[in-house]
């Protein structure tokens, strides 16, 4: 990155932080309301498990903590993906218009100039409180080694789920509306995401390891972790996949952004 | 600077203009005639569906992205102002995207918020400013860029008349500096004023293309008499009139004002009758350019 380019990406976030803070306690209340939307999710999961004690062998804690890389990596992706999330917005309001016309690269400036700290906020804030509940309980040693791991798992989940942002923006270039298949695609997965993903039946999984990938976002990262018995049915190798899927994953959606860019139509007046 | 040949797209159909650099052409049209498709293909924001088209010498489509300051626009509800902030603020983010340094922009800032007269509002947020009051904003956001091109979609709507006088007179300048501007607008009137070219635009077709004195010349030397009579309708048939009306003690004619002039009409009729009243109207640019538009679609429906 040029100094230049660094210096717009900080003035940038600049004014991003800077909006935050004027409006603070509407700002708080909306991290707030983001933070207690997810966690009522949470709260079924521990009601739940007070009844049952373990669902297919993981117990309340062990939920926890495979919850928690998912609010993490929702959290940090969300920064720099809500130009994406909310392209249908971004094309309609014309600021889609607008960036492609300034000398700028047009994915920098989507990422750049729009970045939900709200969300990022209410969803990390929880990711972060559902990893310090767990993290103690659920018998990991950790060391420098995990440590690099759950790094490396976390920069990987974030890619996952931008790719697939990415992947459903460029599809709105193509299609007028793409909302609905978000919806199915993105978020209803993720609700999958929040449990182990050998609780479902075999299609399920299918769609969840193979084609939106949301098993190696969380389960499987959790399960190098946590060793339980249910891994015994998928290669081991799923345990290491994460950041090479996330890369490329990433690298495929960022060329198929770039091929489908020159069909984009400004819409008339 | 601008070239557009058999260029297609929506209702633009087979197109052809040349803009010279340094001109301020004016494009004039009803809503729905292309006047924002044709600015879009200008910009690249929009491929030509056939045809060919350079901006500054480079397939805008291609290039877009690569004019930085060489290409200003604006077009109505794709505003360059981000909502939250003030003026300054929202001018001082173009200038880091656009790497305009800083010394310029205050120089700039301080000339255009001089002359839209925007100071006293500069601290208010874009999205609390009126219609007219943001317009003066997004105009200097442009003209702040210094543009070699610029290109403006109905730069004038919200603008009230010390706005308008201000903005057209920077354009006059810039121009004379040789920037070349195109700009649309519904108002005929207005912009025929102020451009060096207009050009007409009707359902995608360029029905004219030139200055306003050449269409005047062209198409419109047709005047128009009216007479209160106090007596007999005259007998015109000498007079090599376009055609004439008569409404009980009302006489309307047309005539071409190079074929025959208003003093020998009235002459003739004056040895035939009396006349209470005479009024010689001139037509104005929005009735030429209804007479154009059957002028043509005459000639088109012949060439059929």
């Amino acid at each position: 990155m040029r100094s230049d380019t660094l210096n717009l990406t900080w003035i940038y976030t600049k004014k991003i932080m800077k909006a935050w803070f004027q409006y603070r306690s509407d700002a708080l209340l909306r991290s707030v309301t983001v933070f207690l939307r997810e966690a009522t999710g949470i709260i079924v999961i521990y009601f739940t498990l007070l009844k049952f004690d373990s669902l297919n062998g993981w117990n309340m804690y062990e939920m926890f903590f495979l919850y928690s890389l998912l609010f993490l990596t929702y959290g940090i992706m969300i920064i720099f993906f809500t130009g994406l999330r909310d392209f249908g917005r971004t094309v309609r309001d014309g600021s889609f218009d607008r960036y492609i016309l300034r000398p700028r690269g047009l994915l920098f400036q989507i990422i750049f100039a729009n970045a939900d700290w709200f969300a990022a906020v209410g969803h990390g804030g929880l990711g972060v409180v559902l990893f310090l509940i767990s993290a103690q309980k659920v018998g990991i040693e950790w060391n420098v080694w995990y440590a690099v791991y759950y790094m490396f798992a976390i920069i990987g989940g974030v890619l996952i789920q931008g790719a697939i942002f990415l992947f459903l923006a460029t599809l709105n270039i193509y299609l007028l509306e793409t909302s609905s298949l978000k919806e199915l695609f993105y978020f209803n997965m993720r609700k999958f995401a929040g449990y182990p993903v050998s609780l479902f039946q075999k299609p399920i999984q299918i769609l969840m390891i193979y084609v939106v990938p949301f098993a190696f976002v969380n389960y499987f990262p959790s399960q190098y972790l946590l060793r339980k018995d249910d891994m015994q049915q998928y290669p081991e190798i799923f345990l290491y996949l994460t950041p090479v899927i996330g890369i490329g994953m990433y690298i495929a959606a960022y060329f198929f952004w770039r091929y489908s860019i020159r069909f984009y139509k400004s819409s008339g007046n | 600077m601008i070239t557009l040949e058999s260029v297609s797209k929506f209702i633009i159909s087979d197109f052809h203009i040349h803009i010279p650099q340094g001109e301020c052409v004016g494009l004039i049209g009803v809503s729905g005639a292309g006047k924002t498709t044709l600015l879009k293909l200008m910009s690249g924001l929009l491929a030509p569906k056939h045809g060919y088209i350079r901006t500054i010498g480079r397939n805008p489509v291609r290039e877009k992205g690569t004019y930085g300051r060489d290409m200003g626009i604006f077009l109505t509800g794709k505003s360059n102002l981000e909502n939250q902030d003030t003026a300054r603020e929202a001018l001082e983010m173009l200038c880091h995207v656009y790497r305009i340094p800083k010394e310029e922009f205050h120089r700039s800032y301080e000339a255009l918020s001089e002359r839209f007269a925007f100071r006293e509002y500069e601290e208010k947020r874009i999205k609390d400013l009126s219609l007219g009051q943001r317009m003066r904003v997004e105009l200097a956001a442009v003209l702040m860029l210094k543009p070699k091109l610029l290109l403006l979609d109905e730069p004038d709507i919200g603008l009230d008349e010390n706005g308008k006088a201000a903005f057209w007179k920077i354009l006059e300048e810039e121009r004379r500096k040789g920037m070349t501007i195109v700009v649309s607008s519904h108002n005929p009137v207005e912009i025929s004023r102020h451009c060096s070219r207009i050009a007409l635009i009707d359902e995608g077709k360029l029905l004219f293309y030139g200055t306003e004195k050449r269409l005047r010349s062209k198409y419109a030397s047709m005047d128009i008499m009216q007479l209160k009579l106090d007596g007999k309708i005259p007998d015109l048939e000498d007079l090599p009139l376009k055609k004439y009306e008569a409404e009980q003690d009302m006489l309307r004619l047309f005539y071409d004002a190079n074929l025959v002039s208003a003093a020998e009409i009235i002459g003739l009729i004056l040895k035939q009758t009396q006349v209470k009243e005479i009024q010689v109207i001139k037509p104005n640019l929005t009735d030429m350019i209804m007479q154009l538009k059957g002028v043509k679609e005459d000639e088109l429906n012949r060439g059929k």
